[in-house]
């Protein structure tokens, strides 16, 4: 706050409400909207019908809130901000909500299943100490209906999250980001703690989460703080505007930048900040990982964009170094450590740290093709990785998902569909040709090219070669080994699952055959608002 | 072009079906799409002569300038030719060759043989990439084969990587080249190649990718391992196809790359090597397969050399070994695996008097190694003699070239004539092997390929149609060379013969030269190389993963602070001149208080009961709290005291159902003194940047204001006035907030009243479920 608007305040003069662009601003609003309202029905109907309650409103949130994005697209032409410049709607931002919206789609499908696991992969009464009497009895058919039904709060934590990382990726300043950043990480680090089964695990990741999120938001807090004393203001424009000016205290903006990007990494699981990342992917249910690696990778690096384009680009000679650091660390963790993993959301988690590091060379590019390819990346990344959790969710035995790599052996012996899409979309996280992966790496690896970073290039090229290794062999185990005598079972998904699954599958296919359809969106005048 | 390669891509996802509808003898029908693209090839050559070159292209991305781009121009139509001919014949041999697993690997034949199409045609060289890449695919899937060996998992594996790994590189070597050039045609790259900058990066990764996809050394040991593969697959892209891609890139690339100081000494250094070394691991062989595997990639190291001369004469020699070789070597596995397949062995020191039991069969082998050892008239011959012209009038260093292509060639003879021998020849004391008769279609394409050899050889001018052309991108000496089987008595001819003489003397003291090769100490082993490369990275990886990812919190935990040291820290420390802060007011007060929060601190850290860790942090607050009000801030001094206070009891409250004490901690000093640096660290520069950052202040503090409105407010208090005045909304937010999660926290109190357990029943059931756990056992 400055001095002139105290002295507003002090004067006491009337208080203008801000100008609200309804139109822009309602996808938040209808996902918020739904959101309370799925508190609501948790509170006013009866458990046995809430799953059903839950699941369209979930869903009509989502959709109307598509809808509704979809109509004002068509009327968008300028980028502007809106709620006293809380907000900017401009192309990254709708972009990202409109990737946002249709990821978070799939993943309440996947959420909402329950032919897979009978009752859903979330425990019926999260409150229960695993192991004991009670949580015994939930498992338990009782009376030969089956086991209890889950706890249907996930619904509305889901689109309380998905309404935090769309406001994430649209805040203009500082404090609306961590504002947006609590809002979504809070229902997640709660969501983590669901699973039906492996309760300790799940339970033990959520802890995990949360203790290191908070950590995080704190250096994320204390990073804001620091960049309000430098610039006086929180607002990205105006942070800009100060690094120009150059005649401020560089310790603070470093500093203040240094642990901001901490927090902002921690979220994207950027390595060295990854070290939650695979204990919370294997630990979280299943769902809930692909909703965590889909959308939250989108609304952190949509965050990590805007923050180094907008606020600090003018600065940007005297940091990037450290960040090209962290870019190679972070590729060369994710590749070289997903080698030796034997459990497969273990390895995917670790892909998603190499790809986060990708995601950053793209994100360092501080061009208008930097930003466009890294939001394409991040567009055809969360497709795969949405599906590839999708048919981890298949593979089960007797005690659930049969994660270990070992009991994948020889899948293609059992059900050859399954196999040749998981290998499509492993190849499509290895980026080979004609599936969205390589586009989305051939376009990110060129911005950075002509941003003149071959050297990091060369690196993350290297890398990706390296992890090519771990997805080959999955393909391996899959179609060359024997299956095992008492190996897992694909179950048959139900509609749900499988719609969510097609779609992620369609999605790599169409980005890598005919990127256009999303390239020419991304293009040229991807300008943030002023 | 394109709808030739859509249709061999559209297909493929019908072969399974075919194949299980009419059996492996489908593929006969199969075979049927590259044979009509080798017939439209051919249409194309009478355009060739006049200089027409059809050309096409489709856009993919116009906003990335992503296009498919094809033209067919001599090199290309040359390639068509061999991808598309040796395509028919292999995968009409297949018919007879391959059994159960016939769908799959037909399918994939297929698909690989229109990437190998659209790969050679292809005039963007994103659109090179894209097949090249597929074809890597579709190499590792038919390496893997059934994969029930080890052994092919391994191979599949490795195949990949390198040339994966190559390819990578290979695509940044394009992307560095297109930006530098302005455009990413091929045709209009050659046309205005781009010089400096970034073109000698660009011109030595595209080398690399170049040489591991042709198995150029080091690189070569994936292509004998990838010999595990079924014959038709290693027949056809482990010799004559695939493989050629990066000799094709090679050759390609060379007429607009050759100035790139490095690009002639490297590509000559390392082709010329690789065949002398193949050649020679090629006579130790005993695996008529891994013979050829060998074969192939000394071979390749020759194309290398050639296309990478740059001369007008090389470029003819190397067009001409490329199509004399992807005949004759296509033939010879086809022949392996023939007598694999009818004798059950391929294994040298097997087989025995094979020939006499199918003489087809060795009349066939007999053409191809013919043209492999360079003998006249076959085209190999051809391919020779131009290739001995090509260095015979240059100077010193053409001559050492010279030198090192006649050992090449000389070792070529000896283990062409190794093969004819290990696989028809009748072995004094090995017993006969028992053969069955092979049917006619099997042997069919094999023998086409095999005379193709030989007319090719007969008939120079359908060679000089299809390769003077390439030759042409380079200036042409004065004499312009022809390929003609009689050239006259010209010493390259003199040294052809003594070449095949000294090749056949290597041959039969073959015995000899093994012996004295055994005592010489061993070569570096490039497999062994990669193997180490492979193991040691999972080592890194095992090692890694053990250290960091033990599950561990706290470990995680150190790891961030340690990163924020490392960063925010050091850019405190070196990055900005430590501002010196106003001495502090000190009160003599301050001292005990400090000393008790410190101590507390560190009390914390000794503490093993539950109750005294959190009585002791209570006192750090407590403490805290007194220096507020030492500091004249009694109202914050009184929240901090009622928040330590409340805190107190909710956990003691908590601590009611937690054991008295801590878990025992990991006493292990190696473990803790990492973090007790990291914790160190942490709180020296938390402290050191609070106490920089209120003297880095340059705005004026907005307390200062506060103070001076206050009056305005009509407030003595200034706390007061920020409370219900300045910031009345802030409160009003807090104040709701606060409500809120006394509701929640009520309500959960409530909820775990409601649903108390009864322990007795607990334990009870914990008994139960233990005894039903026994029975199971």
């Amino acid at each position: 706050m400055n001095v002139s608007t105290l002295t507003t305040v002090f004067a006491q003069g009337p208080v203008e409400a801000p100008a609200i662009d309804f139109a822009a601003v309602a996808p938040i609003l209808i996902v918020f909207g739904g959101a309370c309202l799925g508190v609501l029905v948790e509170a006013f109907f009866p458990r046995h019908t809430r799953w059903t309650w839950q699941v369209v409103l979930a869903l009509l949130s989502i959709g109307t809130a598509g809808l509704a994005f979809g109509l004002y697209l068509r009327e968008f032409t300028n980028p502007t901000t809106t709620l006293a410049d809380r907000l900017a709607v401009d192309r990254p931002a709708l972009f990202l909500w409109g990737t946002l919206i249709a990821l978070a789609l799939a993943a309440v499908l996947l959420i909402a299943d329950r032919t897979i696991e009978p009752g859903g992969s979330f425990v019926a009464q999260a409150a229960v100490r695993a192991g004991s009497v009670q949580d015994h009895a939930l498992n338990i058919a009782p009376g030969g209906t089956g086991p209890a039904g889950m706890r249907t709060e996930i619904f509305p934590l889901t689109l309380f999250a998905l309404g935090g990382m769309m406001v994430f990726t649209a805040a203009n300043d500082l404090l609306t980001m961590f504002i947006a950043l609590e809002v979504l990480s809070l229902p997640l680090y709660l969501m983590c703690g669901l699973a039906r089964r492996r309760r300790l695990l799940s339970q033990e990741a959520a802890v995990k989460y949360f203790l290191l999120g908070a950590f995080a938001s704190a250096f994320f807090l204390y990073g804001l703080a620091l960049l309000y004393g430098y610039a006086g203001s929180v607002k990205l424009t105006d942070i800009a505007t100060a690094t120009t000016a150059g005649d401020r205290s560089d310790t603070l903006l470093f500093v203040g930048l240094g642990l901001l990007v901490v927090g902002l990494m921690f979220k994207a699981s950027v390595g060295p900040f990854h070290a939650w990342t695979p204990d919370v992917y294997q630990g979280a249910p299943t769902p809930v990982t692909a909703f965590m690696a889909a959308c939250t990778k989108v609304a952190a690096f949509g965050a990590i964009v805007r923050v180094f384009h907008v606020a600090f680009q003018a600065s940007s000679w005297e940091w990037r170094g450290v960040l090209w650091a962290i870019a190679i660390a972070s590729m060369a963790i994710g590749a070289v450590l997903g080698l030796t993993q034997t459990d497969i959301k273990r390895m995917i988690a670790y892909s998603s740290i190499a790809h986060a590091g990708f995601l950053l060379v793209g994100a360092l590019a501080l061009t208008e093709e930097g930003r466009s390819a890294t939001l394409f990346y991040l567009l055809a990344y969360g497709f795969t990785t949405l599906a590839v959790f999708g048919i981890i969710s298949l593979v089960r035995d007797a005690d659930g998902e049969a994660t270990h790599l070992s009991q994948w052996a020889g899948l293609a012996k059992r059900s050859p569909v399954t196999a040749w899409v998981f290998t499509f979309l492993l190849l499509a996280l290895a980026g080979i040709p004609l599936t969205s992966g390589f586009i989305g790496k051939f376009v990110v690896f060129t911005a950075a090219v002509q941003d003149g970073m071959a050297p990091l290039v060369v690196i993350a090229l290297l890398m990706s070669a390296v992890a090519a290794f771990f997805y080959l062999r999955v393909v391996v185990l899959m179609f060359f080994s024997d299956p095992a005598p008492d190996g897992p079972t694909v179950t048959v998904p139900g509609v749900f699952t499988t719609v969510a699954i097609t779609l992620g599958v369609l999605v790599t296919l169409l980005l890598g055959v005919y990127p256009a359809v999303a390239l020419d969106w991304v293009g040229p005048g991807l300008a943030f608002a002023p | 072009m394109l709808f030739l390669i859509a249709v061999h891509l559209a297909l493929a996802a019908v072969v399974p079906l075919l194949v299980r509808r009419l059996g492996p003898r489908g593929l006969l029908g199969v075979a049927l799409v590259p044979a009509i693209t080798f017939g439209w090839a051919l249409t194309q050559v009478p355009g060739l002569e006049r200089g027409a070159i059809h050309q096409e292209t489709l856009t993919w991305s116009a906003g990335l300038d992503l296009r498919f781009d094809f033209r067919l121009d001599a090199l290309a139509l040359l390639m068509l030719l061999l991808v598309s001919g040796v395509g028919a014949a292999v995968l009409a041999y297949s018919a007879y060759y391959l059994g159960g697993d016939a769908g799959r690997v037909g399918a994939l034949l297929l698909v690989f043989a229109g990437a190998m199409a659209g790969l050679v045609t292809a005039d963007h060289l994103v659109t090179l990439y894209v097949f090249w890449e597929l074809t890597t695919v579709c190499s590792f899937l038919l390496i893997g084969e059934q994969g029930i060996k080890e052994q092919s998992r391994r191979a599949a594996i490795q195949a990949a990587l390198v040339t994966m790994l190559g390819g990578l590189l290979m695509l940044l070597g394009f992307v560095l080249l297109g930006e530098a050039a302005g455009t990413y045609r091929l045709s209009e790259i050659l046309a205005a190649p781009p010089h400096g900058g970034t073109v000698p990066a660009a011109a030595a990764l595209i080398l690399l990718g170049a040489f591991t996809k042709s198995a150029q050394l080091p690189f070569h040991p994936w292509l004998p391992a990838a010999m595990v593969a079924p014959t038709p697959v290693s027949a056809y892209l482990h010799a004559a196809a695939m493989v050629k891609a990066g000799v094709y890139l090679i050759a390609r690339l060379t007429p607009g790359l050759a100035d790139v100081p490095f690009w002639r000494p490297v590509a000559l250094t390392v082709g010329l090597l690789t065949l002398i070394v193949a050649a020679w691991r090629a006579l130790r062989e005993t695996d008529l397969k891994k013979l050829l595997a060998y074969g192939t990639v000394s071979e390749l190291g020759l194309l290398t050399a050639l296309f990478g001369a740059a001369t007008h004469t090389a470029a003819l020699a190397g067009a001409v070994m490329l199509l004399a070789h992807g005949l004759f070597k296509a033939t010879l596995f086809l022949v392996t695996g023939i007598v694999d397949h009818q004798a059950g062995s391929r294994d040298l020191r097997e087989l025995s008097g094979v020939g006499q039991r199918l003489p087809a069969l060795s009349a066939v082998a007999v053409l191809a190694a013919a043209s492999m050892a360079g003998l006249p008239p076959f085209l190999g011959y051809l391919g020779k003699e131009a290739t001995y012209e090509a260095f015979w009038h240059g100077d010193t260093p053409d001559h050492l070239v010279l030198v090192a292509l006649a050992v090449g060639f000389v070792l070529t003879v000896a283990y062409s004539a190794r093969f004819l021998w290990g696989a028809f020849a009748h072995k004094p004391g090995v017993a006969a092997t028992k053969v069955t008769l092979p049917a006619t279609g099997f042997v069919l394409p094999a023998g086409v390929l095999g005379v193709a050899g030989l007319l090719f050889g007969l008939w120079p001018h359908a060679s000089n149609v299809l390769a003077t052309p390439y030759a042409d991108h380079y200036p042409s000496p004065v004499e312009r060379y022809h390929l003609a089987l009689w050239q006259g008595l010209t010493p390259t001819l003199v040294l052809s013969a003594l070449v095949i003489v000294l090749g056949l003397v290597v041959y039969a003291g073959l015995d000899r030269i093994t012996a004295v090769r055994q005592r010489l100490p061993a070569l570096p082993d490039a497999e062994r190389a990669f193997e180490r490369t492979v193991r040691g990275v999972n080592q890194i990886a095992v090692g890694a993963t053990r250290y960091t990812q033990a599950g561990s919190l706290p470990l995680y935990l150190t790891t961030i602070l340690l990163v924020v040291l490392v960063g925010p820290g050091t850019m405190l420390l070196f990055g900005t001149t430590l501002a010196s802060p106003a001495p502090p007011d000190l009160v003599a007060v301050q001292l005990p208080l400090a000393v008790l929060v410190l101590g507390a601190a560190l009390g914390v850290l000794r503490a093993r009961n539950r109750l005294s860790a959190v009585l002791m942090v209570g006192v750090v607050g407590y403490g805290v709290a007194g220096l507020f009000v030492v500091h004249g801030a009694p109202d914050l001094a009184l929240t901090q005291f009622l928040v330590e206070t409340l805190t107190l009891v909710v956990v003691v409250l908590v601590l009611r159902r937690m054991p008295v004490r801590f878990t025992p901690l990991e006493r292990s000093w190696r473990l803790r003194w990492p973090r007790w640096i990291a914790a160190l660290g942490v709180g020296l520069f938390v402290g050191t940047f609070a106490v920089t950052a209120t003297a880095a202040r340059t705005v004026p503090a907005v307390s200062r204001e506060y103070a001076d409105r206050s009056e305005e407010a009509g407030a003595r208090n200034v706390v007061n006035a920020i409370l219900v005045d300045f910031r009345a909304l802030d409160t009003l937010g807090e104040i709701s907030v606060l409500a809120v999660t006394a509701v929640g926290v009520a309500s959960l109190v409530l909820v775990t009243r409601l649903s108390a357990i009864k322990p007795r029943r607990v334990r009870q059931h914990a008994a139960h479920n233990r005894r039903t756990e026994e029975d199971r056992r």
